[in-house]
């Protein structure tokens, strides 16, 4: 009985691309931090993938590092390392620093350009 | 049964047209186009928390990416170049592959790696149907074809049809087994080392180990 969204062995699915395409950038660094992560045994590839099933049904409409990403946000919240609105609140700011258009005006888009 | 056997599983396969002349080692990244993406910015922001607390560095993240290029792609040829060119180590190999790996410098991350030789009756092919599960240390990031759906699916039930599409046509009196790994077990394929190799240095021998014949996708060839 299929239980969790990754167990897709046995399915009948249609030819393999074999070519691989590589790795984004932002997709070695996500899959760096997840390793450093792993390395410094604040997490498990268990523990990952434990978060990543726990997506459910948006995990098959999900890219590979999206998923991975998801659930290391997941984990990391769950051992209390940042809080969702630390999280939201850095991202805000790296937005910025990026310089993508938001609901945050121009001036500040202006300060963080340096 | 015809032919020299360490030709064996190459029959049938250098007419075969497909793509895999270029060194598999080395996929093309792709550019990052446009502004970045949601998660990419969940996983810098991630990364920078962390950086914040004193609990990991930038360089940590930077140097793990370097050894993810350009170290760890190639001590998979590595250690099987040894295999081939020294008994006793693939005895060691065979018997336990994380510590015949550390003999020669590279750790594993996985509890266990189980090392499988092709045979003329036995063809090995590895997979993790429920993720990714790869032996990183040794070969890099998996392809994007290992961490496909269509991959996982497909090459537990119809091993030959998929090997088919790698351009590996099998003798139908050869066994296939697929190899389903996991976060704590992962395997590495010793192909069989192809007739005409005889003399060859480590290194020499290293260069026809691609990846697809160390995850059993495709086999060694000599060089056209």
């Amino acid at each position: 009985m299929k239980t969790i969204p990754s167990d897709i062995g046995g399915e009948p699915a249609g030819p393999v691309d074999t070519i691989d395409h590589g790795m984004r950038h932002w997709e070695r660094q996500a899959n760096a931090f997840r390793s450093v992560v792993q390395l410094k045994k604040i997490t498990c590839t268990d523990e990952l993938r434990r978060a990543a099933e726990e997506l459910g049904g948006r995990y098959k409409d999900m890219q590979y590092f999206e998923i991975t990403t998801s659930a290391v946000r997941k984990v990391l919240i769950e051992k209390g390392m940042f809080t969702e609105q630390q999280l939201q609140a850095k991202m805000a700011e790296i937005r910025a620093r990026f310089n993508v258009p938001d609901e945050i005006e121009s001036p500040l888009k202006t300060a963080a350009k340096k | 049964m015809s032919g020299t056997p360490h030709d064996h599983y190459a029959s049938g396969h250098d007419d075969q047209a497909h793509d895999h002349d270029h060194d598999d080692h080395k996929p093309v990244n792709e550019h990052d186009d446009g502004p970045p993406g949601e998660y990419e910015i969940m996983s810098r922001a991630m990364q920078e928390l962390l950086e914040q607390k004193g609990i990991i560095t930038a360089e940590q993240v930077t140097k793990r990416m370097e050894q993810f290029d350009e170290e760890f792609p190639y001590h998979g040829g590595q250690v099987v170049a040894r295999a081939w060119v020294d008994p006793a180590f693939k005895q060691r190999l065979l018997a336990d592959g994380r510590a015949a790996c550390a003999e020669m410098g590279a750790m594993l991350e996985a509890e266990r790696l189980i090392a499988v030789e092709n045979t003329p009756q036995v063809h090995n092919v590895i997979v993790c149907t429920l993720c990714s599960c790869y032996p990183r240390a040794l070969l890099g990031m998996p392809p994007t074809w290992y961490k496909s759906r269509n991959y996982r699916s497909r090459v537990v039930f119809e091993p030959r049809s998929v090997l088919r599409e790698f351009g590996t046509v099998l003798p139908d009196n050869v066994t296939v087994r697929v190899h389903d790994s996991n976060a704590d077990m992962r395997y590495l394929v010793v192909p069989m080392r192809p007739a005409g190799t005889e003399g060859w240095s480590e290194e020499k021998l290293a260069g026809i180990l691609s990846r697809d014949t160390l995850v059993g996708v495709t086999v060694p060839r000599l060089p056209a």
